[in-house]
Order: C-alpha cells, then structure tokens, then sequence
C-alpha cells in the first residue's frame, strides 16, 4: 500500500544501522549547534538558552521535570485513550448508519474548531477541580485527527473482500470483524501518530485553568519568571517525549503492520449521498449543536452568569442596545487575527510543499530534515510561542511565523507522501523518454500529490486557528485570542461565548471552503478521489 | 467426503434480467437452469454481462427482474447455510492473512471445519507447495488465483461459482488445474458454473457451455459437451473436441455479428 | 434561581452521599464532622497565598470544624464562575473584576480586602528613572493593550496628558525593558520587578496606588446566597485568612519556605518566593489594619475605589463591600 515519508526517511536507519543514520545526526548535530551559537550571540535578550544551559537546568532540576512531567504525560495519555476511544466509536456509527456519516463528521469537526482559550475556562467550571479539562483538551485535540483516517479505513478495502464475506452468507458484523477493522488499522496508526503530540500540548493547556501541577503550570511559572533555561528545558523534555511517542507509535506500526501507516487523510466519500444531502447534514449539524449546547446548560444547570446559550449570544449578537458595538469589537477583533492567520496559513502550505518537492529531487537531504520537521511540529506551542515572539518581534512576523509552523509540518509529509504516490507505471513512460526528474515532478508527481496536499490544507485550517489564537493569547495580546481571554477575565461571557461560536464557525467555514477548492481541483487531476 | 456435504443443488434462473442505475442493460431477460452435479461454462465477449449474470446467482448483485433459485431457496439461503462459494476475477485474498490463514477464514466464515492435512491437500493440489505460510503480496498473480480457488474448494460447497479463475495463471498451469479440478468437483458432485472467455478450457472443463452475446447478455447457443471423463490433454485434440469448439467459436461469432446488427440497426 | 429542582446540586448531593458512605465503610466509623469548602485561588500556588498556607498548615480552619481545599488559578482559569456555580465558597479576585463581573449580573459581595494597595507599579531601571506620573511624558512604556484603561485611570488622576506616553503592546514579561525596547513597564509590584531582581537586575517601581490608583486587590468574594445562608463558614474561613496572613507578616521567610514545602510541584524558586513575600507586605498591611485587623477598609477607602474603577468604565456602589463577616471576625 503505501509508506510514509517519515518511515522512508527512517527506514534506512533501522534497516543499516552506520552509514545510513549519519543523515539524522547531522540534523540534529546542526540543529544543536546552531542553537547553542544563537543562544551565546542573544545572550543579553534573555530569549533563548543554549543547549548547554538547558541540559544543566535539566539535570539540576531532574526530580521536579520528571513529576511534572509524569503528571501531564497521565492526563494526556487518559486524553489520548478517551479520545481515541471516542474517534472509534463515532467511527463504528458511522459505519453502521452511514446516513449519519455527514452529520457526525460535521460535529465532529465543529468540536474541534472550539477555541482552546475559551474552551478551557468553561471546562473548569464544568469538572470543578482536578484533571477533568486536562484530559479532555487532551481528548479533544486527537479525536478528529483520528476519526477521519479512520472513516476512510473502515472502506479502504477493494469491493471484492466485501463479496467474499457475503459469498458465505455473512454480513456487516463478519465484514468488520475480518475486513474492515484490518484494513482501518493502518489508517488508525496513522491517526494516533499525529495524535500523540495534540494530546500532550492538551493537557498542557488544560493546566493553564487550573492546577496544582504539571508541565504547563511549569511553563507558565518558567515564562513569568522570565527563567529562559527553565522555559527551554520545559520546550525541550515537551519535544523529546512528543517525538519518541511518535517515534514509538510508528515502530508499533511497522511490527503489527504489513505495510507503514498511510499518511493521507483524504476526505472520506459518504457513500450513496446526493447534492440535497450535504445542506440537509448542514442543517441537522447546527440543530444537533445548537440543542447539545442550551442543553447541556440546561442538564448540567449551569450559571447563566457564565453559561450563555445559543439565545444569549444571539441577543448580545443582534437585539442587545449594544450588539453593534459588541459585533464591532468581534469583528474587529477576528480581522485582526485574520491578518496575521491568513499569510501564515499560506506560508505553511507554501513552505511544506515546496520542502517535500525538493527533498523529492535531492532525496540525500531527507534523513538530515525530517527528524528536524518532525521536532519542529511537536515543540507544544504554548511554551515556545511566547519565546519565538519574544525573539522575531511583537509585529506580524513572530505570529505569521508560528501559524506557519503549525501547519508545515503536517503539509510537508503529506505532500512527501503525495509525491511518492505516482504512479509507477507512468513515471516509467517518462524514464522511457529519458524525462529529467524535475519534468517528472511537474507532470506526474505534482498532480499525484494533490490531493494528499488539499487534505492536508484542510486540516491545517483548525491548526492554524489554534496557533494564532494560543499566540495573541500568550504573546502579543491582540487579536480573537485575546479578546476571549480579556472577555473571560473581565465576566464578558456574552462576548466569549459569541467569540467561541464565531471562531469555531468560521473555522469549519474555511475547512469547508478548502474542501470546495479541493473538489474543483481534484475534479481535473484526480477524478478518482471524488468517486 | 461423507462429512456435511451439501446435496449439489439445481439452479433455476427465470427471466432474470439486470438493467443498471445508469440505465445500462448487463443481461436480458434469461431463462435457464443448471443441472444438479453438472459443470456448465459461460462463454462470451469481454463486459457481455456474464460476470453480473454470476453475480445474481450467488445473489450479491440483485436482479431486476426475474428470480434466482437454489435447489428451490433463494440464493440468501444457500449463501447463510455456506452452500456456495464464489472465486472471484480478483484473487480478494486478504492481504495480513497466509495462504493458509486466507483459507481458514473462509471455514471460519463458513463455519466449517477443516483437517489441517486436508487443507494442505488442497494447497498441494492448486501447485502452492511450500507456500501455505506466504502472504499473497509475496506470491505472482497466478499463485494468488489458485489461492482463491483453494479457498473456495475448501468449504465443501454444493455449488461452486467460478469467475474467470484462470485468467492469470501460467499456460501450462492452466493445463495442469483443467485436469486437476474437475476430478474434485466430479468426486464431489458439485454443481459448477464456469465464466471464462476462453473457448478451449469452456470446452475441455465442462458438460455444458452456454455460449452469450454481447451486452446486452442473450443466450446465442446452449451445447452440451458430450466427452468421456476424465478428459487428458490427448482427448482435447480429438475431432469431437474439436467440432465442439468450433460450435462454440460459430456461436459466438453470430452473437457478434447480430450484436453489430442490432447496433447498426439502433 | 427560583423554585425548580436544582439538577446539578441533586447529582452532587446523590455523589457525595455515596462518598460519604463508601468514606465510611472503608475506614469503619462515621467521617469527621467536618464542613468541606474550596478557596479559589487567583493564580498558581505562590506565596501571593501564603497566609492561606499557614492557615491551612497550623490547622486554624480545621480546629474549628472546617476542611479548606485551596484551588489554583492559572492564566485560563476562571475565578468567579466557581464562586458564583458553588463550586467554591470564597474566591480571590480584584475590585475591578469584580465590579465587572457584578455589572454582567453576578450575586457578588467583596468581604475583605488581602490587598490594601494596588500591585500595578511603573518599573524603570535607574538610569531612565519613572519616580512618579509626569515622568512617564515621553516614555515608551511595555504594556499589555487590555491594561490601556488602567494607564488612563492614572494619568487622569494626576493630570498627565496620555498622548505624551508610546504605549508598546508587550507580552507579560521584563523583557523588552532589559532589551531596551521600551523605557518602562506597567507590571505588578510582586512579579516582573521580582524577577529581574533575581536575574541581578535593579528596577525602580513607582506604585500606582501611591498616585491616586485605588482598587482594591486580591479582595475575598463571596454570593449574597453564601453571605445569608453560609455565615458561619465564611466567618471561619476569613478567620483562618486573617490569623494566617498575621502569621505570615511575622516572618515572610518562613512563610515562603511553607510554600515551597507544601507545593513541591509548583517550580518555585526560593530566593524568589522570600523576596516576593517580602516585598507584598506593604501592600497588605497599613495603619488601617495595624487598627482594624486584616483586610479591613473604610468608607473612605470605598469611595477611593468607586473613582477610580469609574474612571476604569466600572460603575458600582458601595454596597459592593460588605464588612459584616470581617466585623465578625475582628469582633467588633
């Protein structure tokens, strides 16, 4: 079936041992040394502490990061099985009521676009003390990751097996036990690779509303301090313990497996769905939301100083005397961060396809640049956004610069993936005409890349949304992040709740608008995609 | 072989016919029946509708009109009392399972049982000595075919349903497996019904061969295959065979000539 | 709230029934009769609370029947939410968040003041020196924008043209000072100052509330509903506050060594925590409590508040403080 561009760039590592593992240590020799020259020249901006000193801090302070880190590492992991668990399920009603596929993937994916920063303060007051929001920002940042792999492993099996089963007179339950449930593992491992470092920077941000301990109440006590060998050393035991779950995730994979998890993460087809489907599911998602949401604050009896539902939010919205400032200070507000989300979002796509491509046509440089990727992509963002701002700037750079970070990572091994995706038989009638590999590139690979590329766009529309809200929370104070922290703090629930319905909106908003340019593109180069 | 062997049945078609969603019709109305125990080959051009004709047999494509009955059931019956077993065009051999693992789960589907030495037997007799153990991504196209027919033999059904079975096996092991498998099927008593596009082994493997037209599927020509058993490779070069096969090739002939009729006549 | 059922009070009340009963199975004799109550903290375990610590450590809350859970805050951790659903009794917030969450409908009363002065300093390092407001003309002052209404607040207060100042939006941090971005910040007396002590930098801070900033802060809140019904527990928990922070004004060093005993997790540097201590003393003690007792205030003090949180766009009355559980307290 397929390989991932992660598993390719490491398999010569595990395969022959030597030579071939010379490329990741360069990287990461380069990386280090780079780091502790950075560190040494800025030594007076108290924004980056070299290697040297943070293995230092780490080794003083061994004790205290291994407590903090068992902590947070539990409720991720508790997160992680919750959610996972949750991605299955949605995945197994899916399968067995595929009518119900548009709308739970549509809640789904709502769920997933609800803004961390005001998420996390209405989980508090939800659970009350103890690790209930951390575990379940755990949850939720790995469930959709998940489930939507997952939707497309549940078919990813040839109709012939599915005949086979019924040949013997047996129906959907065999077809799961022996079919399909095999045919989704590869997708699953998929989904929880990527999962593994959302549920920790989840449970590091569930620890900001509150507790007693962990890597995030460290980080937050590490940034106010302006202990920069602390905030490091927390970035760095973070990214390590990320990479190596992932790592781990992927070795798992390769023994249970027969082929490396795929890393494509295409739209799954509904099957027998008609045009007047999708607005209907548009419907029944937002009456589904709408009725979960004024009903759990019904159920749970929730404050209405804090609990807004959905009539609250439209009257601050609309009837209110002053929903036309309140819409003008939204407005305002998600311009603001749409000015510096938007160029990141592009520079990421931009950047990480551009990154696969080369590394298409210099293949020598793969093992030298993947593991940097993959440290780049598992670096939680909550304790470096506030020091990489520290250290561009203030301005729009440090903000488009971290949205870009977020969505390269998962573009660029996408797009890798896609790249390799050509079609033998066609790269082989270039070969005949003796096509140099940038002509290759350019006819075959590009357009083979496409749609792992646009999969990746779209699921880099909730990431970026995340990034830039967790920054101007965190950093730069302006913007919708900031503005539903100020509201949250000031008891401006009705501008929070309205933040939080508008920011998750619009998310699925581009999500789905992504997927509209996606369907038009794929509809010339890769028609068998939308079947 | 006295274990729980299915009678083999008769198979009744009556005014099946099968018009796609499109509007595409795969098979006209057809009225046919399958002899108990007999093998009976359907033979004509690519994409005539004889694999959807097979397909509402086993009762995994419905048909638009007309009914299918299996020893007086219909076909849902026979496939939950695992009576039938089906080998696809497409090996649909699992990829994370054996040779051997692939068999057993269609037992398990089945749920047959089999002795180990019984399914050896049967690896051994499709030519995949050694292999049993090997996942399909390891064995050639052909090697996967006999898989699949070895999977299907190993439940012992009534009524055995072969879709192309052949065609990506090698020349001289097509040779070997036409003169293999009808002694098991013979020994069995199953009913067969064989879709092939090859003339020669719809002569050499069956008591029958239904001969159709180009979609849409008519029958042109119903011959019956009046050879001595068990037919060696000397017999297929007799004249008889060869009459046969002629009989064969004229009626398929005239199906494609009254197909471009029709057409032209459109 | 009205007559209906209370769903959540009724599910709590099934739970801790069940609690209550496995409690006493697994040790054999009833449970002690104890009142549970949550603090809720402000932010992270530091010694901001240290006098809670104490009170909590030399058990003055339990002696008198009352379990005390202190709960941290945190950067996204809402404060008066718990407070108003219940979850806790008391919570630790400022007047102006206060007066704030009272304008959005909250049953609100502030029952005492930790903080008799405002925290918010304007720190500079001596070499380009903020002793007092018309110093800031012509500064370039590191801010967060959402304080913008504070630095107003003070510049009204005492005359300065606000137009004079370059208001840089910064992030929470000593940084862009040491870097030289900016010439001064707008921090609080106990933090950014703190660190940059810690780091051997010397800064200068200009207390606000020595210029006319009155808000009170880190005040106790508590619900009318717990004011009626809950008197005793408030009165034994402020109690517990007041004989601690006594406790802690007697030796701050020991005060921050409890912290950093009871809250090993937490990342806390000693040297740090002992000057934070030192240095939130004067801010929490004065001549009105030397006379009144801890967390006192005056109608005088009220009606310094009330004009600056106007000035703040917060307009409230002073009925917004309640002294009577103080009152209780101090036994007057």
């Amino acid at each position: 079936m397929t390989q991932t561009a992660l598993d390719t760039a490491m398999a010569p590592t595990i395969n022959r041992r030597g030579r071939a593992a010379v490329g990741p240590v360069l990287g990461l020799l380069a990386v280090l040394a780079g780091w502790e020259i950075a560190a040494r020249v800025l030594t007076d901006a108290f924004v980056l502490a070299a290697p040297s000193e943070v293995l230092h801090y780490l080794v003083a302070n061994w004790q205290l990061m291994t407590r903090a880190l068992g902590v947070t590492l539990g409720n991720a992991a508790a997160g992680f099985v919750i959610g996972n668990l949750a991605a299955i399920w949605l995945a197994g009603i899916a399968l067995v009521w595929p009518r119900s596929e548009g709308v739970i993937t549509g809640l789904a994916l709502l769920v997933f676009c609800l803004p961390l920063v005001a998420t996390g303060p209405i989980l508090r007051v939800l659970f009350g003390p103890g690790p209930g929001p951390q575990i379940t920002l755990a949850a939720f940042a790995v469930y959709y990751t998940t489930l939507i792999p997952l939707l497309i492993g549940l078919r990813a099996a040839p109709e012939s097996w599915f005949d086979l089963v019924r040949s013997y007179g047996r129906g959907r339950i065999s077809t799961l036990v022996h079919v399909r449930s095999m045919a989704a593992l590869p997708y699953l491992f998929a989904g929880l690779q990527i999962a593994a470092p959302a549920a920790f920077l989840g449970a590091m941000v569930g620890e900001f509303t509150g507790a007693e301990r962990g890597m995030g109440v460290l980080t937050i006590r590490a940034i106010r301090a302006l202990d920069v060998e602390m905030t490091w050393g927390l970035a760095t035991v973070a990214t390590a313990v990320s990479v190596l779950v992932y790592l781990a995730i992927g070795t798992l994979a390769r023994r249970v497996l027969l082929d490396d998890p795929p890393v494509i993460l295409a739209t799954p087809a509904p099957t027998g769905r008609r045009y007047q489907d999708g607005w209907i599911d548009i419907c029944l998602v937002l009456f589904l939301a709408l009725g979960s949401w004024a009903g759990s604050i019904w159920l749970f009896d929730l404050n209405p100083f804090f609990a807004k539902g959905p009539q609250d939010v439209f009257d601050a919205l609309f009837l209110a005397t002053d929903a036309a400032a309140t819409r003008g200070t939204i407005g305002m507000a998600l311009m603001e961060s749409a000015i510096f989300l938007i160029p990141g979002y592009f520079a990421g796509l931009v950047t990480g396809a551009l990154l696969a491509m080369l590394l298409t046509l210099v293949p020598a440089i793969v093992g030298t640049a993947m593991p940097l990727a993959i440290a780049l992509r598992s670096v939680p963002i909550v304790t470096t956004a506030p020091l990489v701002v520290l250290l561009i700037g203030r301005g729009a750079l440090g903000t488009i610069v971290l949205v870009a970070i977020m969505v390269f990572f998962p573009t660029f091994v996408a797009c890798l993936q896609g790249l390799r995706q050509a079609p033998a038989q066609v790269m082989s009638v270039f070969d005949s005409y003796a096509a140099g590999p940038l002509t290759c590139l350019l006819r075959v690979r590009i357009p083979a890349m496409l749609p792992a590329f646009f999969a990746a766009a779209r699921m880099a529309v909730p990431a970026s949304v995340l990034a830039v809200t967790v920054v101007e929370w965190l950093a730069t104070g302006s913007g919708i992040g900031s503005l539903m922290a100020l509201s949250a703090s000031l008891s401006d629930y009705d501008v929070l709740w309205a933040s939080v319905v508008l920011v998750a909106a619009l998310s699925a908003f581009g999500y789905g608008l992504v997927g509209a340019v996606e369907r038009r593109v794929l509809a010339i180069y890769a028609p068998e995609q939308l079947a | 072989m006295a274990r729980d062997l299915t009678p083999p049945p008769e198979v009744l078609c009556a005014d099946l016919s099968k018009t796609f969603a499109g509007g595409t019709r795969a098979v006209q109305p057809i009225d046919l029946t399958f002899q108990a125990g007999q093998t009976t080959a359907l033979v004509g051009p690519s994409g005539c509708g004889k694999s959807t004709l097979l397909r509402m047999v086993a009762g995994l494509e419905s048909p638009s009109a007309g009914t299918v009955r299996i020893a007086g059931a219909p076909p849902l019956a026979t496939r939950r009392q695992a009576g039938l077993s089906m080998a696809f065009q497409d090996p649909a051999l699992l990829p994370w399972r054996s040779v051997r693992g692939n068999i057993n789960l269609a037992l398990k589907l089945a749920r047959r049982r089999a002795e180990p030495s019984e399914i050896d037997q049967l690896i051994s007799l499709v030519g995949l000595d050694g292999f049993a153990d090997t996942r399909p991504a390891e064995l050639s196209g052909g090697m996967r075919q006999r898989a699949a027919i070895a999977r299907a033999l190993a439940t012992h059904p009534g009524l055995l349903l072969l879709d192309e079975p052949f065609g990506a096996v090698d020349e001289l092991t097509r040779q070997q497996l036409s003169q293999d498998l009808p002694r098991i099927w013979e020994a069995r008593g199953t009913t067969t019904i064989l879709v092939t596009h090859s003339v020669s082994e719809a002569v050499l493997l069956s008591d029958r061969v239904i001969v159709l037209s180009p979609r849409p599927a008519e029958i042109v020509d119903d011959i019956a295959i009046d050879l001595p058993r068990p037919r060696t490779r000397d017999a297929a070069r007799s004249d008889h065979v060869i009459a046969l096969t002629d009989r064969v090739f004229a009626a398929l002939s005239k199906g494609m000539a009254d197909g471009a009729a029709f057409l032209a006549a459109q | 709230m009205g007559p209906t059922l209370n769903r959540r009070s009724l599910l709590g009340a099934g739970t801790a029934a069940l609690g209550a009963g496995a409690f006493g199975l697994a040790t054999g004799r009833p449970a002690l009769a104890q009142t549970t109550v949550s603090l809720q903290l402000s932010w992270l375990h530091s010694t901001q609370f240290a006098g809670s610590y104490i009170a909590l450590d030399r058990g003055w809350w339990s002696e008198n029947g009352l379990e005390v859970s202190l709960l941290p805050g945190g950067p996204n951790a809402p404060v008066e939410p718990p407070v108003v659903s219940g979850t806790a009794l008391v919570g630790i917030s400022a007047a102006d968040y206060t007066a704030a969450a009272i304008n959005q409908g909250a049953p609100f009363k502030i029952i005492g003041v930790a903080m008799q002065k405002n925290p918010f300093v304007i720190a500079s390092l001596p070499d380009n020196p903020v002793n007092e407001p018309a110093d800031l003309v012509g500064k370039r002052i590191g801010m967060a924008l959402a304080n913008t209404p504070v630095l107003e607040a003070l510049c009204t207060l005492n005359g300065v043209d606000i137009d004079g100042i370059e208001i840089v939006p910064t992030q929470y941090s000593a940084q862009p000072l040491l870097a030289g971005e900016v010439d001064c910040l707008l921090c609080w007396e106990t933090d950014l100052p703190v660190s940059m002590a810690m780091q051997g930098v010397e800064s200068l801070t200009m207390l606000m509330a020595d210029h006319g900033y009155a808000v009170h802060s880190q005040t106790y809140i508590a619900t009318d509903d717990s004011l009626a019904n809950r008197r005793d527990e408030l009165v034994t928990l402020m109690s517990g506050e007041a004989r601690g922070w006594e406790a802690y004004r007697g030796d701050t060093d020991a005060a921050a060594r409890l912290t950093l005993e009871m809250h090993p997790d937490a990342g806390l540097d000693l040297e740090t925590q002992m000057l934070q201590a030192a240095r939130q003393v004067p801010l929490m003690f004065s001549g009105l409590t030397d006379a009144n007792g801890f967390g006192w205030w005056t109608d005088e003090t009220v009606a310094a508040n009330i004009e600056t949180l106007g000035l703040l766009g917060q307009t409230v009355t002073p009925d917004l403080w309640d002294r009577s559980i103080l009152e209780e307290v101090h036994g007057t």
